[in-house]
């Protein structure tokens, strides 16, 4: 079994997980719905199995494999447990939002709270509608005008 | 048991008032108006002891009579040895086994001793029963008073210089708490941490004395002992060393345990310089005044010269500068007394002079000179604790009044206090035949024999046994240097020796002699102002101005009784003096080597008398029958009597010496403790609070922060890895 594969196979493995791990990485410190956290934590997870299973056919054994094997059994079993908690939280607040839960934070320290958006007074840009299929279009004058200014 | 056996009694004497003390003190709030119960009834018991102890003492001494030297008496007991130190342990050039036997010891002195701080004591608790009836804090008074038995007997019983200390301090303890006893009240408050604070310093001067003694002696014990080895320990006052003319040390070492010992006396027994606690110490309920302040706390510094009377008697400059000190407190103490107008007060000055009476006769370093004092202690016992239970009687019924000038002829509504105060100013100013009189002849009669020791001697040339000679002799061979180096080696003199002469005794007996004369006006000036002239009552009496209930005039008409005949039956039996003769420190061969015959001394006791007779004369043409609220004749004294009103001016010497550059140390010392060793502190404080202030914003509650912290620290040490890969 100690084929050893050719380099670049590895170093293309790698990067992939790489992607993957960063992906998620910056998923998890980015986003603050519940939900898509767990995502992005089992992305980097996925990240990392990736790199082992490119490991393992790296050096020709099944260590990597049967890690990669475990991980997918646990995260089955944290994925259970998470989206409980998940679940619980939301039934708590009725938000996804990680943001609601802020308690453990120093006493003095005051509470984050969203900016509200500037209300802005722009009109909502129109954009083309597509007419109903099947039905001859209404000739539309203004349209028309239109069209010969472009 | 068996009572016959001193040792029993002995201990019973302390033991029972210390379990009547710790019975007042468990059971005060059960016994409520009855807490008078334990205190009386444990005093009560051991006077019956120490009254027990007298007589068998007494019998002991008698069979042998009067020309023979006296022989020792003494009865040791030992309880348990205590602080025991294994002389392996110590360093040094010979090491000795150190252990503290805590001993009991019975001889006259501290016979005579035990009854009269169990008999005074006894009255002053029932005569308090009435004083005290009311005061809320009467459990916790009759506690401080049955410990302060306990500490008393124990101080003139023990037999170790070790043990003298500890309830030098116990005894100091209960007076503080006495004098305090109204602590409530600013100036009891003030008085108390006064008297403390003076104290310490003989107590100081007593401490020092012990290891002294130590390094000298090698023991503290007074008794002879015997060690673990089984050798002979020759304590300091054991018969072994009393046998042995030479076996105390004279010179700078002998002279500085004495000077100590004076100086400790002098704290206790407020004499100059000491004295300035006294006055003041009348703050504390009136029966304490009298038990603690007249009658036997005070007397411990006599107790304490007297029974170390061979180790002054080797030192004669520290002997006389006793006499000095006690002359020279008598007389200023007197004169300070004639214008003070609180009655407490002037007893307070009436009873530093007394003991400056009975320092002076100690520093004669006579037999007579010392049985003198013993007497004198004894007599001023009962006419002094008279006169305060009879002005704390004066006190009780003006509503706590005490200002002579607010208040007159007493006599009418006061009888019984004013007939028993009358005999106890006629026993303090010495008028025959009240008991002052025959105790200061005696006095007198010392300082005399001292100054002219060889007119005394011729004075009683034909006498049976020329004492008088004989102890002239025994002075002149202490005095002259040359005699003295055949004594005692060289090194042994010492240059306060040159007081030792007889024209100082001539100075002294003068000085007393004016005492004696002052201490009769200021008596008399107060009786007068107080129970003669125009009846007045201050209004704080209100209505009810009337004569003190029988628990308190019994005790003034036992004492009065007392002072009008203990003096002349002690004096004309000589029980007293042959009693004591007996006490191992007065059987060293320099104090029982002056022995005389006891005599009458016809010339001085003419001479006290006409002293005695002038001071009453001239307070009678001042104040007999005359308001005491005008104006008094003392202003004839000019500058004098101001000097005089104002205690000659020692407290604010004091104040200006003493406490003021104390309070600016003590200032000092609180601003380097507040800014720059509290500053000290608070910046270490400070350091973490700050840390942590900074630190603390990390703890935001945003999961996502704390994730990013740990991505950064995973970063940082995927980094420090490389690092240290790449080299």
């Amino acid at each position: 079994m100690n084929v050893v594969t050719p380099a670049p196979l590895v170093v293309d493995g790698l990067l992939v997980g790489a992607i993957l791990f960063a992906l998620g990485l910056v998923g998890l410190l980015a986003r603050r719905n519940l939900i898509v956290m767990f995502l992005c934590a089992e992305l980097m997870l996925q990240g990392i199995s990736v790199s082992l299973v490119a490991w393992s056919r790296h050096h020709g054994d099944w260590g990597g494999h049967v890690l990669v094997i475990f991980v997918l059994t646990v995260a089955a079993c944290e994925a259970a447990v998470a989206l409980v908690f998940v679940l619980q939280a939301f039934a708590r607040t009725g938000r996804l939002d990680s943001a609601a839960w802020q308690s453990l934070r120093e006493a003095n320290l005051p509470r984050i709270v969203d900016r509200e958006l500037p209300a802005t007074d722009a009109v909502p840009p129109r954009f083309p509608r597509l007419t109903p299929a099947g039905v001859a279009p209404a000739t539309d004058e203004d349209a028309l005008l239109e069209r010969e200014q472009v | 048991m068996n009572f016959s056996d001193p040792s029993t009694l002995l201990v019973l004497v302390p033991l029972v008032p210390l379990a009547a003390a710790v019975l007042t003190v468990a059971l005060g709030r059960v016994l409520g108006r009855r807490s008078w119960l334990p205190a009386v009834a444990g005093i009560g018991a051991a006077f019956v002891c120490a009254v027990m102890l007298l007589s068998g003492m007494a019998r002991e001494v008698t069979g042998v009579g009067h020309d023979q030297p006296a022989r020792p008496v003494e009865f040791v007991t030992t309880l348990w040895e205590w602080a025991g130190v294994d002389a392996a342990g110590m360093s040094g050039a010979a090491p000795q086994a150190f252990s503290i036997p805590v001993s009991l010891r019975l001889d006259p002195l501290t016979a005579t001793l035990l009854v009269i701080i169990t008999g005074v004591g006894l009255l002053v608790a029932i005569y308090s029963i009435g004083y005290m009836h009311g005061d809320p804090g009467e459990p916790r008074f009759f506690a401080l008073v049955s410990a302060f038995v306990f500490s008393m007997s124990m101080l003139v019983a023990a037999s170790n210089f070790l043990l003298v200390y500890v309830f030098w301090e116990a005894v100091g303890a209960c007076s503080y708490l006495l004098i305090g006893f109204w602590f409530s009240k600013s100036a009891a408050a003030q008085a108390a941490k006064k008297a403390f604070l003076v104290n310490r310093v003989g107590d100081f001067g007593l401490a020092v004395a012990t290891f002294l003694l130590w390094m000298t002696y090698g023991t503290l014990n007074f008794h002879d002992s015997v060690a673990a080895d089984g050798t002979l320990v020759p304590g300091i006052l054991g018969a072994t060393r009393l046998a042995d003319a030479s076996a105390y040390a004279g010179g700078a070492v002998g002279t500085a345990i004495c000077l100590l010992f004076l100086l400790a006396a002098c704290g206790k027994s407020a004499q100059l310089p000491l004295h300035v606690w006294l006055p003041d110490a009348m703050e504390g309920p009136t029966p304490a005044s009298s038990l603690i302040h007249a009658a036997t706390m005070v007397t411990a510094g006599i107790y304490l010269v007297a029974r170390t009377a061979p180790l002054f008697v080797a030192c004669p400059g520290a002997l006389t500068l006793v006499s000095i000190v006690g002359a020279t407190t008598a007389l200023v103490a007197a004169l300070i007394g004639t214008v003070q107008n609180d009655l407490k007060r002037v007893l307070a000055y009436s009873t530093i002079s007394q003991l400056g009476y009975m320092f002076a006769s100690l520093g004669t370093g006579t037999l007579l000179g010392f049985t003198a004092a013993i007497f004198h202690l004894v007599t001023h016992a009962f006419f002094k604790a008279l006169l305060f239970m009879g002005a704390g009687s004066v006190m009780h019924a003006m509503g706590g009044v005490i200002d002579m000038r607010r208040f007159g002829g007493l006599r009418r509504i006061m009888p019984v206090t004013a007939a028993t105060f009358l005999a106890g100013a006629l026993a303090l100013a010495g008028a025959a035949p009240f008991a002052g009189f025959f105790s200061k002849d005696e006095i007198l009669a010392a300082l005399h024999s001292r100054g002219w020791a060889d007119a005394h001697a011729d004075h009683h040339e034909g006498l049976p046994a020329d004492g008088h000679a004989a102890a002239a002799a025994v002075f002149r061979l202490v005095s002259s240097p040359t005699d003295a180096a055949r004594i005692s080696a060289g090194p042994r003199a010492s240059t306060l020796d040159a007081l030792d002469t007889p024209a100082t005794f001539r100075l002294l007996f003068w000085m007393s002699l004016v005492t004696a004369a002052l201490t009769a006006f200021y008596t008399f000036r107060a009786v007068f102002m107080t129970f003669t002239g125009p009846t007045r009552v201050p209004e704080e009496a209100g209505h009810h101005a009337h004569e003190s209930p029988p628990s308190m005039t019994v005790p003034l008409a036992i004492l009065a009784v007392l002072s009008a005949v203990s003096g002349w039956w002690l004096f004309s039996t000589h029980s007293l003096a042959t009693f004591l003769a007996a006490t191992p420190s007065f059987t060293a061969p320099a104090v029982a080597a002056s022995a005389t015959p006891a005599v009458f001394h016809w010339d001085l006791a003419i001479q006290g008398t006409l002293a005695a007779a002038l001071g009453i004369v001239v307070a009678a043409l001042g104040h007999l029958g005359r308001r005491s609220d005008g104006p008094q004749p003392e202003r004839f004294l000019g500058p004098l009597a101001t000097l005089f009103a104002n205690r000659m001016y020692f407290d604010q010497v004091y104040a200006a010496l003493i406490v003021k550059p104390l309070q600016v140390i003590a200032l000092i010392a609180a601003f380097v403790d507040r800014h720059l060793v509290d500053g000290l502190v608070d910046l270490v404080a400070r350091v973490p609070l700050g840390l942590g202030g900074v630190v603390r914003h990390l703890q935001s509650g945003i999961v996502q922060r704390y994730a990013l912290a740990g991505v950064i620290g995973a970063l940082l040490i995927v980094l420090a890895v490389v690092a240290r890969a790449m080299g």
